[in-house]
């Protein structure tokens, strides 16, 4: 059994309503020391009113939160100690430079690594002398970045902290991340872009409408998913489908290409050894797939699957 | 084709703000115009008052040059330099908001993606300003018209108010193409409108007057100032059309030059570009306070400046007052009530008016400062600042001790610049209650800091609408309630109404004052400890 203490951020049925909307409506999450954990959803969901649940700006309704075992409503300041935050739209105060702003925002927090701020101004090639008003977006979340890395914290949370980035800053961003991974600290990754939790993530918790759907490690939530097979084989189209767990059977030029349910995969793949295979073709499920069957039609047509 | 709908664009952006510039500098004609109609309506009383004008260098840099006593010559005098200002700065904003801040922002590469020339844009925006400063000629005529003077000076005035805008709109759109951001380039306009109004003050002040013609002949800088030309027409008197001309010299050489820079810039490049800031803090910037501080200080020397430079010109004014000798009971009742006081010395009546207007001035730039609060949790900046170990409470209270800073600096500048005006002048007790004056006004201008600071906390969403409506309806009632012929003590609900006059022996409504400040920011810190981030 895990003790509560080893569970940096603990919320249970949380409820947030603005006015007769309900942006949270009975939302869990959990996030082990430690780990760094994916939190995705489409825009709307909730993700960022959550976020400021966890760092005391707005309160819930209902249910229970706690970070580092503390309520983040009434001990906002002390929890903050250990927190490094980067918001989902950056804004920056327009006549300070960006260098002005990430002393700013690390000296609120007790100062930065001098070592550490100048190396990441010159990875995420930042100019720190250039006004808040002229950073476009990608800047500004430079600077809102710079200022979480540049001092050590013990929980990073990060909401969509690279929507603004290319692809050669992400992956800057994927060095810090393991590098605060490695010095054991945690880290909350709010996301809609699924490559980058894939690859970051040690667990995941997907939101809907305010609710968490789906939470688990990768691998585990891959189990609710269906594989995709491209065969080349005698068995017919007709054949194929009438297999339990067999989906979306159609013919691709020469092959055959259907999806299965992973509790199916045994007797799927013993239907097709019986008929004889010549080529075939196995894709694990994507993220986008498990993705997409929460929000996609998929998702609204089968509630009960 | 393109650049008349880019005008049609412009003008519908513009369908609220420029009728409330044009209408607004109208009512300001008309209102001047029948205050002097009313206070002075006889060609004795106007003698006496430009009398004393001419004899006060400070009224007249404040005013301009002075023409004959007719009632159309003293509206000139009293409004002109004043409507020019207004006007300029509504065609410096005007040429900003279509020019470099559309550049700026992005809008301008849409519209040049499209087929479009390179100069429609700033040709649709010549057109707007033109348009605009056409129908404010055509309202100012009738507002001139509706103090009853004669309709030639009018048109003069008027046109000549009009093309010193084009003048303006003209230079701005320079400035545009020398700014690289829209911020820089209404800076550089609004120091161009208030320079040329310092200029032809300066020399109207440093002018040689003719108390007898009651005329005055401007040293030099006036001739070198748009606004100083425009005084030139000598409109309803001499009527001269030559100053207009040099104004729409100007004008035209303006507009030329910035069209001309412009067809051959790149979007975004900028004869000037912008100054780069510091690649670390300073390190007072480590607390809100110094956020505050750091963000408040800029607009603070304008308020403590402006503020100081009225009570360093009080003294001139007091003793010109008193040698003109001047003894209008209706005057003396207008000060009296402004100043809420029953004293009978014109001099230290004048001084207590000025210095409760300081106060109101004073309440202001704490209202402004108090309210960056509410710009940072709108924009979000605040949400990151709260992010980091620092409590909601303490931010409030950071934001209004600069506030309340700011006050108090407002009003020791002001009383101490006064000191030294009185000081000039010879008049060692006047120095002493000028300066008492000035810092007595503490408590009510801090009630309004409080008051403001209560509702950031308390109703964040109305804060910004709240407090200065708060501000604007209790200063007016404090001001002009008295003049209103209100029920007595009626005007006692603005705080400003309960300063003293020094010198007094009550202090308790100072000290209740001063204890309702404390409790209103107090209540605003424990609400803003219970409530949502609210953008």
């Amino acid at each position: 059994m895990v003790t509560l203490m080893s569970r940096v951020i603990e919320a249970t049925g949380l409820v947030k309503k603005f006015g007769r909307t309900r942006a949270l409506d009975g939302l869990d999450l959990s996030v082990k020391e430690g780990e760094v954990h994916g939190f995705l959803g489409p825009n709307g969901a909730g993700k960022s009113t959550t976020i400021r649940v966890l760092l005391g700006m707005l309160r819930a309704n209902g249910g229970t939160a706690t970070v580092f075992g503390s309520d983040p409503w009434r001990d906002a300041v002390g929890i903050h100690r250990n927190v490094a935050y980067v918001p989902g739209d950056v804004s920056l105060w327009p006549n300070l430079s960006g260098g002005e702003t990430i002393d700013y925002l690390t000296r609120l927090r007790g100062g930065a690594d001098p070592a550490l701020r100048a190396r990441l101004l010159k990875d995420f090639e930042l100019d720190p002398k250039k006004r808040g008003r002229s950073y476009s977006k990608g800047n500004r979340q430079k600077v809102a970045l710079v200022a979480a890395f540049a001092r050590p914290a013990r929980l990073y949370i990060l909401d969509e902290p690279t929507s603004g980035l290319d692809p050669v800053m992400e992956s800057v961003f994927r060095r810090e991340i393991e590098r605060v991974r490695n010095d054991g600290a945690t880290v909350l990754l709010s996301s809609h872009i699924l490559s980058e939790v894939e690859q970051l993530c040690d667990r995941v918790t997907i939101v809907r409408a305010g609710k968490a759907v789906e939470t688990g490690a990768l691998d585990e939530l891959r189990h609710l998913t269906r594989t995709s097979f491209r065969v080349t084989t005698t068995a017919t189209l007709a054949q194929v489908s009438k297999v339990a767990g067999v989906h979306d059977a159609r013919m691709e030029a020469e092959h055959l290409a259907f999806d299965v349910d992973t509790d199916s995969l045994e007797p799927v793949l013993a239907a097709l050894t019986q008929a004889g295979v010549t080529s075939l073709t196995v894709s694990p499920p994507s993220l986008e797939e498990l993705f997409l069957r929460h929000y996609g039609d998929q998702f609204d047509a089968e509630p009960a699957a | 084709m393109t650049t008349i709908r880019i005008f049609l664009q412009q003008a519908r952006r513009d369908r609220l703000t420029l009728p409330i510039w044009i209408v607004g500098t109208v009512l300001l004609l008309a209102v001047a115009g029948a205050s002097v109609g009313q206070e002075y309506g006889d060609t004795a009383g106007r003698t006496s008052i430009l009398t004393v004008a001419l004899a006060t260098p400070a009224l007249l840099a404040l005013r301009g040059i002075p023409h004959g006593a007719s009632l159309g010559s003293a509206v000139h005098f009293q409004s002109f330099a004043f409507l020019a200002v207004t006007i300029g700065l509504m065609n410096i904003f005007l040429a900003t908001r279509h020019g470099r801040a559309d550049e700026e922002k992005g809008r301008r590469e849409l519209v040049l993606a499209a087929p479009v020339s390179r100069l429609a844009a700033p040709v649709a925006t010549l057109l707007l300003g033109l348009i605009a400063n056409g129908i404010f000629v055509v309202l100012a005529i009738g507002g001139y018209l509706s103090a009853g003077v004669s309709l030639s000076g009018a048109v003069v005035s008027a046109v000549a108010l009009g093309i010193t805008g084009l003048a303006f709109l003209g230079l701005s759109m320079l400035a545009g193409e020398l700014a690289e951001t829209s911020r820089g380039a209404n800076t550089i306009g609004v120091i161009l409108v208030l320079g040329a109004y310092a200029l032809r003050g300066a020399g109207d002040a440093l002018g040689r007057p003719d108390v007898v013609k009651l005329t005055l002949q401007p040293a030099w800088p006036s001739w070198v100032s748009p606004i100083g030309w425009g005084q030139q027409t000598l409109a309803f008197t001499e009527n001269r059309w030559w100053p207009v001309g040099l104004v729409a010299a100007l004008a035209v050489v303006a507009v030329g030059v910035a069209l001309r820079v412009h067809s051959r810039r790149e979007l975004g490049a900028s004869l000037l570009p912008e100054r780069s800031g510091r690649a670390a803090a300073l390190p007072t910037l480590r607390s809100p306070v110094g956020l505050a501080w750091r963000q408040q200080w800029p607009s603070l020397i304008a308020w403590a400046g402006g503020s100081a430079l009225l009570g360093l010109v009080l003294g001139s004014f007091v003793a010109a007052f008193s040698k003109a000798n001047i003894d209008s009971p209706q005057i003396q009742a207008v000060l009296q009530s402004l100043g809420h006081t029953d004293a009978s010395d014109m001099g230290k009546t004048l001084i207590t008016a000025v210095m409760v207007m300081v106060g109101a001035v004073a309440a202001a730039a704490g209202v402004q400062a108090v309210l960056r609060m509410r710009d940072e949790e709108v924009d979000g900046r605040l949400e990151t600042v709260l992010a980091s170990p620092r409590s909601r409470v303490g931010w409030l209270l950071s934001y209004t001790a600069v506030a309340a800073a700011s006050v108090l600096i407002v009003l020791v500048a002001t009383g101490v610049a006064s000191a030294a005006g009185f000081a000039a002048v010879g008049q060692q007790s006047n120095a002493w209650l000028a300066m008492g004056s000035a810092l007595v006004q503490a408590p009510a201008a801090l009630s309004f800091v409080a008051a403001t600071a209560l509702f950031v906390g308390l109703l964040p969403r109305l804060a910004v609408t709240l407090g200065w409506a708060v501000f604007g309806i209790l200063i007016g009632f404090g001001l002009f309630g008295g003049l209103l012929n209100l029920p007595k003590g009626w005007d006692k609900v603005s705080p400003i109404a309960n300063v003293p006059a020094l010198p007094t022996d009550d202090w308790v409504p100072t000290i209740v004052l001063g204890a309702i400040a404390v409790v209103a920011t107090a209540l605003g810190a424990m609400a803003m400890r219970r409530r949502d981030m609210s953008t």
